[in-house]
Parts: structure tokens; sequence; C-alpha cells
């Protein structure tokens, strides 16, 4: 199949509508970066090949998780990865409408060259990976993916989307997937990602809930210089319940935002997220979540939870828990906390025989393992674990030195 | 009597939308710096005075209207408003209580306002209200002994121009925003309160200032200063219905607390909040702030908000002052077709300082109701101590609740916590009550209170008392 052309004044002038931290939505959040990467690729030849990813470094990320690899490239399909006929119908598109009228949404569907859609028709042995690996060894490059998924009515999916970048050039990645369960149908989502802490990501994930049908999500944002990821959760019919979680873990020079929106239109549904973060050096999270309870949605139950660990003075947290309410019959909370690790847990360890350092170590893995027994695929539980287990190490070492 | 009478009767004063009865006193609508210069003409301001209030009208006309707030309304044409109005004289007012509509005294039965108020808050003739005036020249010799000085913003103006030049716009600077701007610029009177280093106030300023308070007008300023070590407990408005002409009004509130000084500053606001078609009600865009200079010293907001089409507030606490503390206690209802966005904003810059928001909204009828709030704890801010909770009560199927809360932490020491619920009165709830004998009306008001007593408990004793009433008068209809 042939790549879409890209249109570079389409581009251009969709990367000149980004927001600015004068918009609400984006006050913690400077997208200058994006946007001198964008400027600086788009001033060279943008149909140019990019850089390609080492077969090895593919190799190894999805050996970590028994799954179906579907793996894009620099935003291109490659076809020889995807599962051949079976229970999961995978069609390349040249293009995939676009999610929702926001500027980043027009930037996606400018940049958009290929699309995939994918329906998961039954349930299969092994979950389905997604593989979004990016690499930009030199100068300024630009690639996403955008990704519709289907869960047809009844079936029971598990899937794991995996970002990683690396290299030393600029990077921007600017990727939408949607995901839409049917009635009935339940669906188990893992998102990990693990890009070059100099690189950029900005992330849509919309999720649409049929009658009856669950989701069960986790986040873990280990990497990354300029993370923005928005989860949108639309609970249009009765009986759907999300679950989602979201952990970070930001060191020196990251900037981590996660902002969610639930949406209930109808009652009776449930949503409960909960995001936990770590923070260690010069960096700033932004944990943003939004519940809108619609008029007429009676039934609704939202919660939402937002907690932290400040490990330097030189980090900041922004944590905004909204809750926008138009119906009565409604069961509503938010908490959110900041703090440290509790100075009487930590001499209650030392007393115990464990050094300052073992002491903290063991509490600071002990505020993310909750998260990390909870992944809701179970095949990825391992190598999540290793994951938050090497980024953590290596952030409370910094914290303590 | 049923809210509707209620309205109904205060709506008459509204018929004729924004326009005052023009006395030969009023400046006609419209604002230049002629306008200003009259104001503070009329009012044998200082020059610094004229020359502070003109460089805000001009930081005023290159600023915005703020649009982020959760309340929509028609745009305000300022050139509509007239800037400046004469009090009324007394022939225009009833002679005594027996010309004042008998619904409105049933109201302040109801709240239970004391007999001798009830003349002044009618709007009878000032020398009509005998009683009050005696009371009022024993508070003032009391006041006079312990050094406090407590007047109108005029007078001080007049009578203590250092201590006004030097504290006012330190805390609400000119150009904070919109509606501090038009303040500074057109504001017509409002208290002033200086306590003297070591003095605790010999009495709440509320009794002497609900007896004495002139017709303020719609741009209300207020300035207290508390040196160290003093202590002052301040009340502003009443539970009593207040009338207005004038649809927008845009309040500064200014408070600066010394080492070691502590003010507690309660507000009940019960302005005209329309009819239940929406139709009408007043305005009312509020820049309260204090700021706790000192170590040790202490600023405590407590709010009743029942009142006003639109409310649109913020009372924020600067805590500079190592140890310093900020409390904020609200009570928001919003019934027909209210719309209110208000909270609080912690700013907490020194070390040790805790702060407390404890914030209850009620939704009924079609309205509105949000809380934003801001908690920022600076770098240096070591031990910063915050509690949050917010909780929302709905009443009704067409209202809504919404909570907007920031936290902005930038210190690793501080432990910041934030809760916030949404609930309504179960039909559980409601039957326990009735089982038990309990009309469903006093049902939904034993609930309300209960709801809000975390407030009310911290109001000055006999303001509770009225609070409390008057929630359940201004919730009269909400449910059944």
């Amino acid at each position: 199949m042939t790549q879409a052309p890209l249109s570079v004044d389409r581009i251009r002038r969709a990367v000149s509508a980004l927001p600015t931290t004068r918009h609400e939505d984006w006050k913690y959040t400077d997208l200058s970066s994006a946007i001198d990467i964008s400027t600086r690729w788009l001033q060279e030849d943008v149909s140019r090949a990019p850089d390609a990813a080492s077969p090895q470094a593919i190799a190894a990320l999805t050996a970590a998780v028994d799954a179906d690899w579907i793996v894009i490239e620099n935003g291109v399909p490659d076809p020889s990865s995807f599962p051949e006929g079976g229970d999961i119908g995978i069609e390349r598109l040249r293009h995939a409408e676009a999610l929702a009228d926001d500027p980043l949404a027009r930037l996606n569907s400018a940049l958009q060259r290929d699309a995939l859609r994918i329906e998961i028709n039954a349930a299969t042995e092994k979950p389905l990976g997604i593989l979004i690996i990016d690499e930009a060894l030199s100068g300024a490059q630009v690639s996403q993916a955008t990704i519709d998924i289907e869960v047809a009515p009844g079936c029971d999916a598990e899937i794991i989307e995996y970002h990683s970048s690396s290299g030393d050039g600029d990077h921007y990645s600017n990727s939408a997937v949607t995901l839409h369960i049917g009635e009935s149908a339940k669906a188990a989502y893992v998102r990990i990602q693990d890009r070059d802490l100099k690189h950029v990501q900005t992330a849509r994930f919309a999720i649409e809930l049929d009658t009856d049908s669950e989701l069960q999500m986790a986040g873990y944002d280990l990497g990354g210089g300029l993370i923005r990821n928005d989860v949108d959760v639309n609970l249009a019919k009765p009986g759907a319940s999300a679950n989602f979680n979201g952990l970070y873990l930001a060191g020196d020079d990251q900037h981590i935002d996660n902002h969610t929106r639930v949406d209930h239109r109808v009652g009776p549904a449930s949503s409960s997220q909960e995001y936990r973060g770590i923070l260690n050096g010069r960096c700033r999270c932004v944990w943003n979540g939004k519940a809108v309870v619609h008029e007429g949605a009676d039934g609704t139950d939202a919660r939402q939870a937002n907690h932290n660990l400040l490990l330097s003075d030189k980090a900041e947290i922004d944590a905004k828990p909204e809750l926008e309410i138009y119906a009565d019959d409604v069961k509503c909370a938010h908490g959110t906390t900041v703090g440290q690790l509790d100075e009487a847990a930590i001499f209650y360890l030392r007393t115990r025989g464990l050094d300052q350092r073992a002491a903290q170590q063991l509490l600071t893995h002990a505020f993310a393992a909750g998260f990390v027994n909870r992944a809701p695929v179970a095949a990825s539980r391992e190598a999540v674990t290793a994951l938050v287990e090497a980024r953590l190490s290596t952030l409370v070492r910094e914290a303590i030195s | 009597m049923t809210a509707e009478n209620l309205e109904s009767l205060v709506n008459r004063r509204y018929e004729h939308g924004f326009v005052t009865d023009i006395a030969t006193e009023s400046l006609p609508p419209g604002l230049n710096e002629d306008v200003v210069r009259a104001i503070s003409a009329r009012k044998q301001e200082p020059e610094f005075m004229l020359e502070w209030r003109l460089q805000a009208y001009r930081q005023w006309l290159e600023m915005k209207e703020p649009e982020w707030a959760h309340i929509h309304y028609p745009p305000i044409d300022f050139d509509a408003i007239s800037y400046y109005a004469a009090p009324k004289s007394d022939d225009d007012r009833p002679k005594s209580l027996d010309e004042v509509d008998p619904k409105l005294l049933e109201t302040y039965d109801k709240l239970g306002i004391p007999l001798h108020e009830r003349a002044r808050l009618a709007g009878v003739a000032v020398d009509a209200v005998f009683d009050s005036v005696s009371v009022a020249t024993t508070f003032k010799e009391k006041l006079y002994e312990a050094g406090v000085i407590f007047c109108s913003f005029s007078e001080a103006v007049r009578e203590h121009p250092e201590l006004v030049q030097k504290y006012l716009g330190s805390v609400v600077p000119r150009r904070d925003n919109f509606y501090a701007a038009l303040n500074s610029a057109v504001f017509s009177d409002g208290s002033f309160v200086y306590i003297p280093k070591g003095v605790r106030c010999p009495m709440e300023l509320s009794t002497y200032f609900r007896i004495n308070a002139a017709n303020t007008g719609q741009f209300e300023r207020t300035l207290i200063i508390a040196d160290e070590d003093s202590h002052v407990s301040y009340l502003e408005g009443c539970t009593a219905p207040m009338r207005d002409e004038n649809q927008l009004h845009a309040a500064v509130v200014e408070l600066v607390a010394l080492e070691g000084a502590e003010i507690k500053y309660s507000t009940v606001q019960n302005w005209y909040p329309g009819d239940e078609n929406g139709v009408g009600g007043i305005y009312n865009f509020v820049t309260k702030r204090g700021d706790c200079r000192g170590a040790n010293s202490k600023i405590s907001w407590t709010q009743v908000e029942t009142g006003s089409a639109i409310t649109w507030k913020y009372p924020s606490c600067l805590l500079r002052g190592e140890n310093s503390v900020g409390e904020f206690y609200s009570v928001a209802v919003a019934n027909n077709w209210q719309q209110a966005d208000t909270g609080t904003k912690m700013i907490h810059i020194g070390a040790n300082t805790r702060s407390t928001i404890v914030s209850k909204g009620i939704s009924a009828g079609h309205a509105q109701n949000a809380y934003r709030g801001l908690v920022k704890v600076m770098p240096q801010a070591h031990g910063a101590r915050n509690h949050t909770q917010c909780d929302s009560l709905l009443i009704g199927k067409q209202c809504g609740a919404h909570t907007f809360p920031y936290m902005e932490i930038k210190n690793p020491s501080a432990k910041i916590e934030h809760e916030a619920t949404t609930s309504k009165i179960s039909a559980d709830q409601l039957f326990y009550c009735r089982q038990r004998g309990i009309s469903e009306e006093d049902a939904v008001n034993m609930i309300v209170n209960g709801f809000c007593k975390e407030v009310f408990k911290e109001l000055p004793m006999e303001f509770a008392v009225e609070a409390q009433a008057l929630l359940n008068v201004s919730l009269e209809g909400a449910v059944g």
C-alpha cells in the first residue's frame, strides 16, 4: 500500500495552532519543544525516509512480553508483523477520522500517512501487543501512530501498547488511539511509555464503552522528556464500568502530564481512576482528572484519586481533580495527596535493622508496588515490574545520594 | 410566607433594571477620567488618592474581563452604570416600621433579627431609629479607649492618610484583576480598621457594623490592619435580605496581619438573587485577600453566601510569615438560577505555614455552584501543610455542582490533602426523619444544617443562629 502524501502547508498550519500555556488545559505544559522539533523537521525534507530502529531492539522489546506483536516503526506499520487469519482483523487505512476537534487531533490528522484499524473478534490465546517504536539518530524527526481498535460484543480482549524511542536526535510523536468496547465486552489494556529522556510525546487515547462493557486499564510512564497523555473515557451506555490507573516516575528534566476526562452520559455506570507519581530531581508532573456527569446520568459512581511522592526539593507537582456534575443521584468523590515518605515508617524500618537508604527504597517501591501487581494484562506483569523496578532504582539512588 | 413571596417583594425594586432614579447628587452613567476626578472631589480626597484612582482607571482600560469562571451572563455595559450616587435622603424612606412591608418584617422574624436592628435594615430613616444611636455611641467610646480605629473608608482617607497610603493596594494591587482595577478607580466607600499593637479588639466589630453601616454603595472597599499581636473579629453583611438598585457589585477587601496578629473575617452575603426565572439579581464580583505578613499571624475567612445572581469570589491568604495560618470556611447556596463560582487561594510562602479549607456547596433548582481553589506551595515553604475538604450537596435534577481545585506543590516536605464528595439528600435519610414525625421540610433543613455545621461553628455565635435560619429560608420550596 502506498502511503498518503503529506501536505507541508497543512502540517505547518496545524503546528502553528498548537495550544499555549494560556490555554486552561495546557496551563502547566508548554509545547514549545514539540513546536520546535516539528518546525525544524518541516524545514528539512519531510518525505525522506526516517531512521530505522534496530531489529535487535525490536526483538528485545517484543520478547519481554509473550504477546502477538504488531510493530509500528516511525509511524509505519510493518505488515510482516500482522497476525495472520484468526480472530484479529487488521486493516491499513490511508486515513482515519480525527478523534476530536482539537489542535492535537488536527495535527495528527495532518501528519497521517498511514492508520491501522484492528478488530478483535474473539478472545485470543496471547494478548495483542502494539509496539510503537521511533528512532531519531540525528536532527529533528516527527512520526506518529494512528490506531482504531474495535473489541467485538461479548469478547474478552487483552492489549498492550508499548511506546519506545531512542537516538540522539530530537523526536516528537503525536499518536492517537481509539478503543471501542462492544456490548458486554471486556478490555484489559496496558500502556507503557518508555521513551528516550529527551523525546517529546503527546498522545490521545479515546475509549468508548458500550452497554455493560468493562475497561481495566493501567498506564506506566517511565521515560520521555516532555510527555502529555490525554485519556478520554466516554460512558454513553448504561451498565458500563471503567477502571483506569496510572503510574508516573519522573527524574531530572522530565515533564509528565496526565490529563484524564470521563464523561458519564447515562447511568448507571461507574468509573474509577487512581494515578500515582514518584518525583525526583528537577522535574514536573501534572495530573488533571476531570469527571463530567451529564444531565440525566443518574446512578453514576465516579471516583478519582491521585497520590504523589516528592523526593526532591526541585520537583513540582500540579494536581487538579475536577468534578462537573449536572445530575443529582450520583456518588462522586476525589482525593489527592502530596507528601514525602513517612518519617515514622522509616524509623520503624530502621529499628528493624534496615539502613536509611534501604528503608527509603523499600517504602518508595511499596508506594508503586500495588500498581505493578495490578497490571490488567497478566502476561505483562513481569515485564512491567522489571521496567518499573529498574527505573525506580535509578530514581531512588539519585534521591538518596 | 414562601420564598416566591419574598422574591416578588424584593424584586419590585428591580423593575427598572440598572437605572436608579437619578437624584441630583448622582453622576451621569459612564466612566472616564472626569468621573474618577469627580468622585474623588466629592469625597474631598487628598491628591495621592486621586492619583491612585486615576492610575487604576488607566490600568483598567487595558484589562479584559475574566472569562474563565463557570458562570454565564450577558455582557456588562460599563458605560451604562452610574459610578456615584449620593445616599438616599431620609424623605424617600419609610418613617417607621409600620410603613414597611409586613412580609419583609415576617422574614426578619424568621431570621431572628433583633428588633432594634430591623428598622435600619428595612431602610427606615436613621433618626427614627433612636434605639441604636445610643448603643453605637457606647461602642464608639469603648473602641476609642482601646485605641482601635474603626471608621468609614472616606473618613480614613481624610483622618489617617498615612495608614491608608501605606497599606492600600499592598495586598490587592490595582491591576490585580479586572474588577479590582475597576473598584480601585471608582470605589464608593467601605470600612477601615486599624488595631494597634497588642490590642485585642474589645468587641466583635460585626455588632457595631450592623448598627452603623452607612450605605456603602456598589464598589465597596475595606482595609483592615492588625498590628503586632493584635486580634480582631469582623463581620460583613447580614442575614437580612439586602436590596440594592445597582446590579453590578465589585468589592475589594484587603487584610494585613502583622507578627502574631489574628484577623477573623466573617461574611454573610444575601444580596438579591433574582427571581425564580433568573431575571435580575446582583452580579457580585469580589476580590478578597489577606496577607499574613508577620510570623505566627493568622487570617480566617468564613463566608455564608446565599444571595446574588452571580457570585465570583475567592477570599485568599498569602501565608508569608513563618508559622502563619490561613483558614477558609464557606457555605455557598445556589437556588433557582443562581450561579456561584467561589473558593479560595492559599499561597504558602513561609516555612511551616498551615492552611485549612472547608467548603460546602449546596445547589438546588437550576443553579450552578462551583468551588474553585488554589493551594500553592512555594519552594521555600518547608513543612507547609494543607487540608482541603470540599463537599457538594445536590437538591434536584437540574442543578449542577462542580469543583475545580488546583494544587501546585514545589516543596517535597509539604503535606497536602484534598478530599471532595458529592451527594444528595437521600430518600433513606428523609424517610428516617419522617418516620420519627419530622416534617419533610424540617428534615431537609436538619440535613442541610448538619452538612454545613463545620462552617457554622466558625461564625460568631449570634450569626451562626441567623445563618442557619437564613439557609432554611433560602432553600424554601427547593424540595418536594
